[in-house]
């Protein structure tokens, strides 16, 4: 039990020494393939994920008589592949395997509210996601991956979608008190205890991805809800940072 | 730089990248018809791109190393499997000198479908480049007796019970197989040099725990201390180096107006207007592992001999670079 420690309670520490609401190291570096329409590499702590954006391309699907009649819009193609030193065991994932198809749709979806589509009819975007290192928070790094990676190939969007998990210690009922809300759980924190992936602009209490697959206390949700949009905020921040950062070495690079 | 304007006859005037994109044969021609002949992307002829090579940043892998060779970013990662001596079909000789072989301990795979460059998407199977990869990486591992069959092999030496009875053998219980995996980020040419250097790196950082064989569980065990933690002693230090040779020669013109020139680390750009490539592998400063040549017949004796010259000198540079 990562947290049943009896250094927790009195320390207030998690295993990797961090406090309950702080986040782990972000970094990122934007366009790192010249042949990707648009590209990031982004760490979280020791998750390391690349993604790659091509696109927007023309669509591979032919409407017949009746595409004037439906969505004209872009979608939004994700296809995830995990390295296989990524995890702990060496495991090759089988191309259909659910969770990973799972993965793809909640990344495709949240893009397909986020971006304006409408301004690329009868196209695709093909996002591509290269898991390199896993040590929690897998779901929330991709998405942050996937903004600076559209970003960077200037696929116009509503505003940039950031994403963190937020986790809550007690597991038990009667121990109000002692809930803590953590903030970024690595792998060990996820397999132990409850968490969720949230995911949002940044700006006012929207709410754009939320995946919670654990259970957990009615009364924790709403606490968690708000430490983790306080998070989504503070993530945000950090992409904002990035982004203008990779904005400034061009312009140097074009002006000089 | 482009041509010179002085010397070249007035002609409609291209930006260079336009002229690239349309005609990169003769883009590259006119480079190199300089004198002293140099490349588009200013290097010399014999020139190669200095490597940077970073070990030790995948965690979960037992080795791991990012090389970046220009444009050309490629991650290998060394992981090893515990293989039991009883799953194998007959447990060979602990003398056998293809010990490593007959076992496939050592298994690379060279991932190209990562969207690395616009002629590999992601997606797709592996193409016949990634497959040859793969190979060549096979084969050179192999046969230049890199590692160690002695560090691979996991012994249990059973305890005497009876004072009479002999000391016994030390018998191999199981086997490390060391999985290679080798992840192109990015590809501006020359990919073979990139993944067998980042190879390289990686089994040189390579840390295996020690592992023993435990007789009450009848499994492996291995110690979780990290002082414990052993390397691979390395028997060889192959370094190989790629030319691509461009060559004039057209099947309308005569074969002696034809002009070559041997090009040292190509990138992609290069590559695609060159039909002839040379790979040289060299051990030391006397041992050649391996020459390959492919296509076209502009490369003869004596510039196969300058390549292997010349990669005796990048044998001692990359030497020192290996961590």
């Amino acid at each position: 039990m990562p947290l049943d420690t009896s250094t927790y309670s009195l320390a207030r520490l998690r295993l990797d020494g961090r406090r309950a609401h702080e986040l782990r190291r972000l970094s990122a570096q934007l366009h790192t393939q010249a042949a990707a329409d648009g590209s990031a590499y982004f760490e979280q702590g020791n998750t390391k994920v690349i993604c790659t954006v091509a696109g927007p391309s023309e669509s591979k699907r032919r409407g017949g008589a009746n595409s004037s009649e439906q969505n004209q819009d872009a979608t939004v193609e994700v296809e995830v592949n995990f390295a296989g030193f990524s995890g702990t065991d060496r495991r090759k994932r089988a191309r259909g395997d659910k969770r990973t198809a799972e993965l793809a749709h909640t990344i495709s979806s949240a893009f397909t509210s986020t971006l304006l589509l409408h301004l690329y009819p009868h196209s695709t975007i093909t996002l591509t996601l290269h898991i390199l290192s896993q040590s929690g928070s897998l779901l929330a790094t991709c998405l942050n991956a996937s903004t600076l990676a559209l970003i960077d190939a200037g696929i116009p969007m509503l505003a940039p979608l950031a994403a963190v998990t937020v986790a809550t210690t007690a597991a038990y009922a009667d121990n109000e008190e002692e809930a803590d809300v953590l903030l970024d759980v690595n792998e060990q924190e996820e397999v132990e205890l409850p968490f969720l992936t949230i995911a949002g602009t940044g700006e006012g209490e929207g709410v754009r991805v939320l995946v919670l697959e654990s259970r957990v206390q009615m009364g924790r949700l709403e606490g968690m809800i708000a430490v983790g949009l306080e998070g989504v905020r503070r993530v945000r921040g950090v992409l904002d940072g990035i982004v203008r950062e990779h904005g400034e070495r061009v312009l140097e690079g074009k002006v000089g | 730089m482009a041509a010179d304007t002085s010397t070249a006859p007035a002609s409609l005037a291209f930006p260079r990248a336009t002229f690239a994109k349309l005609t990169p044969g003769p883009f590259l021609h006119a480079h190199l018809k300089q004198s002293p002949p140099i490349r588009p992307s200013g290097r010399t002829l014999i020139e190669c791109r200095e490597p940077q090579i970073t070990t030790g940043s995948l965690t979960h892998s037992h080795g791991s190393a990012v090389v970046r060779l220009g444009d050309t970013t490629v991650v290998c990662s060394a992981q090893g499997e515990i293989l039991n001596a009883s799953d194998t079909p007959s447990p060979p000789d602990a003398d056998d000198g293809d010990l490593l072989e007959t076992l496939g301990l050592l298994v690379p795979n060279v991932e190209l479908s990562t969207g690395c460059s616009p002629a590999h998407l992601p997606g797709n199977p592996p193409s016949t480049l990634a497959q040859s990869l793969s190979w060549k990486v096979r084969t050179l591992l192999y046969g230049s007796d890199l590692v160690n069959p002695k560090d691979l092999q996991i012994t249990f030496t059973a305890p005497k019970i009876d004072e009479e009875d002999d000391a016994s053998v030390p018998e191999v219980k199981a086997y490390w197989t060391l999985y290679l995996d080798i992840m192109f980020i990015s590809l501006d040419g020359n990919p073979f040099d990139a993944a067998w250097l980042a190879v390289m790196a990686a089994l040189r950082t390579t840390r295996l725990p020690k592992a023993s064989w435990d007789a009450d569980t009848e499994a492996v065990v291995c110690s979780p201390a990290l002082e414990d933690y052993s390397r691979l002693t390395l028997q060889a230090t192959p370094v190989t180096a790629t030319f691509a040779v461009f060559s004039t020669a057209n099947p309308l013109k005569q074969r002696s107006e034809a002009e070559s020139w041997v090009l040292a680390d190509p990138d992609t750009s290069e590559e695609d207007v060159c039909r002839e490539a040379v790979t040289v592998v060299l051990d030391g400063s006397n041992r050649v592992l391996g020459v390959e040549k492919a296509g076209g017949r502009a490369v003869g004796k004596e510039s196969v001999r300058e390549c292997v010259e010349l990669t005796f000198g990048r044998w001692k540079d990359v030497n020192a670079m290996l961590p």
